[in-house]
C-alpha cells in the first residue's frame, strides 16, 4: 500500500497562466476587480494559450534527493507533453496528457503505458505531485466559491469547493504580492482548516518580458522531509514550434 | 426376572466397588456430553461468524466472477432475479451488492481498498454492518455516505465528516471515475481483513460512480428461513438459480476449508469418545472380574448344585446392565448440570483465526438430544459388551477349582 | 529389601488381578499419551512446513518493514551481513530478498504482480522455491544471449497475461529513487498452479531486481534457517544484540497470526486434556483402590499373624508403585511405535487447512519427551496418591474385621 499525499492543484502550466495573467491584467485593470472577474478574465486569457518550457525538478525525501531536467509543452489545460532530459537513466521518458487521460512512454522497454485509475493517485515521477494533479481539470470559478481579501501588501483569494466538487481539499488560498502582482504562496487545507500542503513562489525573474517567480516549492506539511522544487530555466508563451502534432501517440513513441 | 433382581441386589453387596465403577462410567459419559456440547457451540459460533458477518448463507454471482472479482462480470437482470427471490418461501432475506476495488483518498493519505455498495435496509437482515458501527451512524440512503473500517480510518487519518475521494474504473469501458464522499460512520468488525480494507456506501451511489444501471449487480447475499443443515446443505432455490451464466452457492461451497474444519471436529468427537469408552471398558472389565473373584467360592457352590452356566453369565451381564443404567443416570445428571452452566456463561477462549475466520467470542456449549439418547445407549451397550468376557469366565468356572480357592 | 522382594512376589502371585490392574493402567497410559500427542502435535508439521517453505526460522529487516513495508526500508551492504551469518555455526543457511509491488505487462494485458528478487543459489538451500517449479527450469542469474534477465512467474500471471516459457515479460514499478522502474525479462520457468499462494508472484535474480528498482547493494529481507528448530527465539535475540541497527524476528513474530491461533487452540486443548486426565484419574482410582481393598481379608490375616501396620501400608504402596511402573514401561513400549507413526505420517486431511494464513495438510501428533513423560508422572502420581490412604486404611483395619469382610 503506497501512501502518498494527494493534491488536486491546477496543472503546472495552468498555474503559470494564473500568475502571468494576473501580472498582465494588473497593468490594465484597477485593483477593485472582484475575485471572480479576475479569475474569469484569466481563464479567458489562457483558453488557447500555449507554452513551451524547460525546467528542473528537484525531489527531496528523507531517503533520497533526485534532480531531473525536463521539457514541457502545453496547450490550454487540456493537452500537455512532458519529456525527461536528465538524468541519463530516465532520458526519453515522456508523459502525454489529453483531457482526463494520461500515458507514459518508457524508452527502455519501448512501450506506452496508459496510466490506469489505480495509479492515478500515485506520485508522478516520484515527486509530491500525483498523476491525478497533472490530469485533473478543475475549473476554478465553476467548481469553487471565491472570495477576495486585501491588505496593504497582499491579495488573498480564498477558494472553497462547492458541495459536489470532487476534491480532497476543504479550502485553497492564493496569496499574491499586490505591488509586483506575483504570487507568494498557495495553501491547501483540509475541512478543519488545517494546513496540509503549501506551494511557495520565489526568485522572480524576467522571462520573455514578464516578471515571473522562477522557483516553486511544493511542501507537504504532514510528511516531514519531503519537498519538490520546480525551477523554470526557460519559458515561452505561444511559441511558433507548438502545434497539435506534439500531443499525439506517435510523438510519444518517437525516437528522441 | 429372578436373575434380574438378584443381579441388582448383588450390586450392593460391595457398594464401594459399585460406586467406583459407576463413577468411572458415569464421568466418562459426562465428559463426552460436555465435550460434545462445547464442540457444537464452537461450530455454531464459527458458522455464525462466517455467515452472519458479511457473507450470508448463500450467494449468487455471475459465473467466473469470484476468481478475480472482475467488475465487468455483473448480473444484469436484477428485476428478474429479485422477483424470483421474493417469491421463494425458503428465503428469509436477500441483499444486492455492487463491489469494486478502488483507491480511497483523504487529504492526508491514500489506500487501496474494496468498496461495497449495499442497500442499507435489506443489508440489515443479512450482515452485521450496522452492528459494527462504532462511530457515527449506519447508512441511511443518502448519496455521499461512506462507512470505513477503523484501521483504514487510522491510515487515512480521517474522522467523521472528513472528505474521501474514491477513484476507480467504470465498468465496461474502464474509464477513470472519481466521486466525493464524506465519512459518515466508522465500523469495527474485529476482523483484520475487514477493518483494514473495506468501505461501505449506498448501492445507488456505487452504481452511479461505476456507471452501472439499477438492473446491474455483482452479488446477492441470501439468508434462509431455516439455516442450512451442515450435513445436507442442498437447497431447491439454489439448484434452480444455477445455470450456465449464474452460480448460486451456499456458504459451505464458498468456503470449502470450513467443511474441513467441521470434519476434523467430528473426528475429534469420535476420537475422544473412543478414548473415553476404551478407558471405561477396561475399568468395567476390571471391576467385574474383581467382583467375580470375591464370589468365586459362591459360584463354585451354585454350579456344583446345578446352576446352568448360561444363567451365571446372564447374572453377570445383568449386573453390568444395572451398573450401566445407574452410571448413565448419574452421567446424564452431571452432564446436564455442567452443560447448563456452560451454555449460559460460556467459555472464553481468546483469539483464534482459521481460514480467515476469527473466533474471539465466548463459546456457549449446546445441548443436543443425542447427548442424552445416543451416548447413554452406547455406554450401556459397551458396558454390557465389556462384561461379556468376565461373564463367560464366570460361566466356565469349574466347581472343584473354585471351591479350593480361598483368595 | 525384604519388602521389595515381597512386593514383587505378591504381584506375580495374584496374576490375574495384577494383570487386570496393569491392563487398566497400560490402557490409561497409552490413551493419555495418544491424547497428549494429538493435542500437542498437528502444529509442528505445519510450522516446519512454512519455515522451510519461505519464512525461515528467523527474518531480518530494517526497522518496521515487516509491518509497514516501504521500499526505502532496506538493509544496506548485505554482503557484510551474509559474512556474519555464514560464519555462524547455528545457522544452516540463509537467503536475501528484495520486494516490489509491480504491474506485469504483456503486449495486450496487464496484471498486478508481486516482484521478489532472490539470491538464487542461497534461496535454493533455504526455501522450497526450486521444488515448486511446474514448467521450465530454475533460472540462473546471468543475462541471456539477448541481454535479458530471466524470470520465474506464478501460474496466475502466466494465465492472465497469456504468456509462457520463452516469452517476454514487462515489469513496471516505482524505484527507490522515485523513478519509474521498468524493464523486460524472459520467462524461464512457471511456478506452482493457479491456486498457489504465489500465483501472482514474479521471481527475479537478486541483481536484476536491484537494478530494476534502483536499489544497489541493498535488500529488504534476510531469511535464516537454523540447524535446530527449537532455538528460533533464542538465536533471534542473540542476533538482535549483535545487529542493533536492524530488526531481527523469530518466526513466531513473522507469522504472528498463525502463532496466536496455535496458542489459543492449544489452550483449548488443555480443556480436552483435562477431561482425559480426569477420566484416567478415575480409572486409576478405580483400579488401584479395588486392587488394594479387595485384599482386605488377606491383610487382616497378615496383621493377625503379626505384621506391623506401618510395614503393611508400606508394602502396599511399594507394590502399587512397582506394578504401576511396570505397566507404564510396557505402555511406553506399546505406544512408542504408534506415536512415531502419528508424528511422521499422521492422518491426511482431504484438503489443506488454512490456519492463520498457513496451510496444514496433515493431522499429525507430536513425538517428544513431554508426550511420554507427563502421562507417566501423572499416572504414577495418581497411583501413589491413592495407594497411600488406601494402604493406611487397610493397615489400620482390625484383623478381626478384615478377615470377616465379605
Amino acid at each position: 500500500m503506497k501512501s502518498t499525499s494527494i493534491q488536486s492543484i491546477p496543472t503546472l502550466a495552468q498555474l503559470l497562466f494564473v500568475l502571468l495573467s494576473t501580472a498582465l491584467l494588473s497593468s490594465l485593470a484597477s485593483a477593485q476587480e472582484s475575485a471572480v472577474d479576475i479569475i474569469d478574465a484569466m481563464e479567458e486569457l489562457y483558453r488557447g494559450e500555449s507554452s513551451l518550457a524547460r525546467m528542473t525538478m528537484i525531489v527531496e525525501t528523507p531517503q533520497f534527493q533526485r534532480t531531473m531536467e525536463m521539457e514541457s509543452s502545453s496547450i490550454g489545460t487540456e493537452k500537455a507533453f512532458i519529456r525527461i532530459l536528465a538524468p541519463r537513466k530516465d532520458r526519453g521518458i515522456a508523459t502525454l496528457k489529453l483531457d482526463l487521460e494520461m500515458w507514459n512512454y518508457l524508452p527502455k522497454i519501448n512501450k506506452v503505458i496508459k496510466v490506469p485509475p489505480s495509479m492515478m493517485m500515485g506520485s508522478w515521477m516520484g515527486s509530491d505531485f500525483t498523476n491525478d494533479d497533472l490530469v485533473k481539470q478543475t475549473t476554478l470559478t465553476d467548481d469553487y466559491d471565491l472570495t477576495l481579501e486585501e491588505t496593504d501588501t497582499e491579495y488573498r483569494i480564498t477558494l472553497v469547493p462547492k458541495s459536489n466538487t470532487v476534491t480532497v481539499w476543504g479550502k485553497i488560498d492564493y496569496n499574491v504580492n499586490k505591488e509586483l502582482m506575483i504570487p507568494l504562496s498557495q495553501n491547501f487545507y483540509d475541512d478543519s482548516d488545517r494546513l496540509i500542503r503549501k506551494m511557495e513562489f520565489s526568485e522572480p525573474r524576467e522571462i520573455s518580458g514578464l516578471l515571473i517567480p522562477s522557483r516553486m516549492e511544493m511542501i507537504p506539511i504532514n510528511k516531514e522531509g519531503h519537498k519538490t522544487v520546480i525551477i523554470y530555466d526557460e519559458l515561452q508563451f505561444d511559441p511558433p514550434e507548438i502545434d497539435e502534432s506534439i500531443f499525439t501517440m506517435r510523438n510519444l513513441r518517437s525516437r528522441f | 426376572m429372578q436373575t434380574a433382581s438378584l443381579a441388582f441386589r448383588n450390586l450392593f453387596r460391595n457398594t464401594r466397588r459399585t460406586v467406583l465403577t459407576v463413577m468411572l462410567i458415569g464421568f466418562s459419559l459426562t465428559a463426552l456430553i460436555v465435550f460434545d456440547g462445547i464442540m457444537r457451540g464452537m461450530i455454531t459460533l464459527m458458522v455464525e461468524n462466517i455467515t452472519g458477518t458479511l457473507t450470508g448463507e448463500a450467494q449468487i454471482h455471475r459465473v467466473d466472477y469470484r476468481e478475480n472479482l472482475d467488475v465487468d462480470l455483473y448480473l444484469d437482470n436484477a428485476a428478474q432475479i429479485e422477483s424470483q427471490l421474493q417469491q421463494d418461501a425458503s428465503l428469509q432475506a436477500f441483499a444486492p451488492r455492487v463491489i469494486s476495488g478502488a483507491m480511497i483518498s483523504s487529504s492526508y493519505n491514500v489506500s487501496a481498498g474494496l468498496v461495497y455498495g449495499v442497500d442499507a435496509q435489506l443489508e440489515k437482515s443479512i450482515s452485521k454492518i450496522s452492528e459494527a458501527v462504532v462511530e457515527g451512524a449506519y447508512l441511511s440512503g443518502e448519496e455521499s455516505e461512506l462507512l470505513i473500517g477503523i484501521s483504514m480510518a487510522e491510515l487515512l487519518e480521517v474522522g467523521l465528516g472528513d472528505r474521501i475521494v474514491l477513484t476507480l474504473s467504470e465498468v465496461d469501458n474502464g474509464e477513470l471515475a472519481q466521486a466525493l464522499f464524506r465519512v459518515s460512520g466508522i465500523v469495527e468488525f474485529g476482523l483484520r481483513e475487514l477493518d483494514e480494507n473495506f468501505a461501505f456506501t449506498n448501492i445507488a451511489a456505487a452504481r452511479r460512480t461505476l456507471g452501472m444501471t439499477d438492473q446491474q449487480t455483482h452479488e446477492y447475499a441470501l439468508r434462509f428461513v431455516t439455516p442450512l443443515s451442515l450435513t445436507d446443505s442442498s437447497s431447491d432455490l439454489l439448484n434452480e438459480l444455477n445455470n450456465g451464466e449464474i452460480e448460486a452457492l451456499n456458504w459451505l461451497e464458498l468456503n470449502p476449508e470450513i467443511s474441513l474444519i467441521l470434519e476434523i471436529s467430528r473426528y475429534s468427537s469420535l476420537m475422544i469418545g473412543a478414548v473415553l469408552f476404551l478407558l471405561a471398558s477396561l475399568g468395567v472389565i476390571n471391576s467385574m472380574f474383581m467382583s467375580i473373584y470375591e464370589r468365586i467360592y459362591e459360584f463354585g457352590v451354585i454350579k456344583a448344585i446345578g446352576t446352568r452356566p448360561g444363567d451365571i453369565s446372564k447374572l453377570i451381564l445383568f449386573e453390568a446392565l444395572f451398573i450401566a443404567l445407574i452410571s448413565c443416570g448419574m452421567g446424564i445428571l452431571l452432564g446436564a448440570a455442567i452443560g447448563a452452566y456452560t451454555s449460559t456463561s460460556g467459555i472464553a477462549f481468546g483469539e483464534m483465526e482459521f481460514s480467515g475466520i476469527s473466533l474471539n467470542n465466548a463459546i456457549f456449549s449446546e445441548f443436543h438430544i443425542i447427548q442424552f439418547t445416543q451416548f447413554p445407549i452406547y455406554v450401556v451397550l459397551l458396558t454390557v459388551i465389556a462384561a461379556i468376557y468376565p461373564a463367560r469366565f464366570a460361566a466356565k468356572i469349574i466347581p472343584s477349582d473354585a471351591l479350593h480357592k480361598s483368595l | 529389601m525384604l519388602l521389595f522382594k515381597l512386593a514383587f512376589r505378591n504381584i506375580f502371585r495374584q496374576r490375574r488381578r495384577s494383570l487386570l490392574t496393569a491392563m487398566s493402567l497400560i490402557g490409561g497410559y497409552v490413551l493419555s499419551v495418544f491424547s497428549f500427542s494429538m493435542s500437542e502435535g498437528s502444529y509442528n508439521n505445519a510450522i516446519t512446513f512454512f519455515v522451510q517453505d519461505h519464512t525461515g526460522h528467523i527474518q531480518i529487516h530494517k526497522e518496521d518493514y515487516l509491518q509497514r513495508p516501504k521500499i526505502h526500508k532496506s538493509i544496506p551492504r548485505p554482503d557484510e551481513l551474509s559474512a556474519i551469518l555464514d560464519a555462524n555455526e547455528r545457522v544452516a543457511s540463509h537467503t536475501l530478498r528484495v520486494f516490489a509491488p509491480s504491474i506485469a505487462y504483456s503486449d495486450t494485458d496487464n496484471t498486478p504482480a508481486q516482484v521478489i528478487g532472490v539470491d538464487l543459489a542461497r534461496e535454493r538451500a533455504t526455501s522450497t522455491l526450486a521444488a515448486k517449479i511446474s514448467a521450465g527450469a530454475y533460472i540462473g542469474p546471468e543475462l541471456d544471449g539477448e541481454g535479458y534477465y530471466s524470470a520465474m512467474i506464478g501460474a496466475g500471471i502466466a494465465n492472465n497475461l497469456n504468456i509462457g516459457l520463452g516469452d517476454e515479460l514487462i515489469l513496471i514499478s516505482q524505484g527507490a529513487d522515485g523513478s519509474i522502474a521498468n524493464d523486460i525479462y524472459r520467462v524461464g520457468a512457471i511456478v506452482g498452479d493457479r491456486s498457489s499462494a504465489d500465483r501472482s508472484t514474479v521471481y527475479l535474480p537478486l541483481v536484476a531486481s536491484q537494478e530494476f528498482l534502483s536499489l544497489p547493494d541493498a535488500v529488504h529481507e534476510v531469511s535464516i534457517l537454523l540447524k535446530d528448530d527449537g532455538l528460533a527465539r533464542e538465536e533471534a535475540a542473540r542476533l538482535q544484540e549483535l545487529l542493533p541497527e536492524f530488526t531481527v524476528d523469530p518466526w513466531q513474530v513473522v507469522e504472528a497470526t498463525f502463532y496466536q491461533s496455535m496458542q489459543t487452540d492449544k489452550q483449548g486443548n488443555v480443556v480436552f486434556l483435562g477431561i482425559i486426565i480426569f477420566i484416567v484419574f478415575v480409572g486409576v482410582l478405580n483400579t488401584v483402590l479395588m486392587s488394594v481393598l479387595e485384599r482386605t481379608r488377606e491383610f487382616g490375616v497378615l496383621k493377625a499373624i503379626g505384621s506391623r501396620p506401618a510395614k503393611l501400608a508400606l508394602m502396599i504402596t511399594v507394590e502399587t508403585i512397582m506394578l504401576t511402573s511396570i505397566s507404564v514401561l510396557i505402555g511406553v513400549m506399546l505406544s512408542a511405535p504408534l506415536i512415531l507413526w502419528f508424528s511422521l505420517a499422521g492422518f491426511a486431511l482431504p484438503e489443506p487447512m488454512d490456519v492463520g494464513g498457513v496451510l496444514m495438510s496433515h493431522l499429525t501428533g507430536e513425538l517428544s519427551l513431554y508426550v511420554f513423560a507427563v502421562p507417566m508422572f501423572l499416572i504414577l502420581g495418581f497411583a501413589i496418591l491413592i495407594s497411600i490412604p488406601a494402604g493406611i486404611r487397610a493397615a489400620l483395619n482390625s484383623p478381626k474385621e478384615a478377615m470377616r469382610s465379605h
